[in-house]
């Protein structure tokens, strides 16, 4: 059982870069979209790794059924 | 899956801006009508350290006036000292509404690290 976090890293100069650890499936972008939309303007986005060995995995067993 | 975002910080909020000056140290943010070296703001005016003339958020844009003359009549330091507290109390209060705990730490080159804990596993 792993923990959900949202780390927000808040510059010197006031800009922001969040990132969610330890979500199953779509849930981290719902997760943290609450604090993206507060804070501002979303200039950039990264899917990490694991997004992609998620989401391949899920395939293989959907065409394994 | 996991994914990282980066903000452009827009200044909305009151009570964070309220929170972000109390932090600071600053007086408190007056709404109203502010001078600038050319005519007036209306908004929520923020007075910084040494600052000739107040900052005035603009809460409807997200958008900040001020007049600091290229650094001779206020220092840019303050500004951005401000915007980061700003961006600090705001993720603290909305992740709070969620009924999330934060942990706050100073990094070494002056950032902030939050850590929001949304809860346990799957």
């Amino acid at each position: 059982m792993s923990s959900k976090t949202i780390e927000i890293i808040v510059t010197p100069n006031g800009q922001t870069r969040v990132e969610t650890k330890g979500f199953a499936g779509s849930e981290c972008r719902d997760a943290s979209r609450f604090i993206e939309s507060a804070l501002g303007q979303q200039t950039d986005e990264v899917l990490k790794a694991e997004f992609h060995q998620t989401t391949s995995q899920q395939q293989q067993v959907r065409q394994g059924e | 899956m996991s994914h990282i975002v980066q903000i452009q910080t827009e200044v909305r909020d009151l009570v964070a801006v309220r929170a972000a000056c109390e932090r600071l140290k600053l007086p408190s943010p007056v709404i109203g009508s502010h001078r600038l070296y050319q005519g007036t703001v209306i908004g929520l005016g923020v007075e910084l350290p040494g600052w000739r003339y107040r900052v005035v958020c603009d809460l409807v844009n997200g958008q900040l006036r001020y007049d600091n003359f290229g650094g001779r009549w206020g220092e840019q330091v303050h500004l951005d000292r401000f915007l980061q507290g700003y961006a600090v109390e705001r993720t603290k209060i909305e992740a709070r509404k969620k009924g999330h705990t934060v942990t706050e730490q100073s990094l070494e080159d002056g950032s902030v690290k939050l850590t929001v804990n949304v809860g346990g596993g799957v």
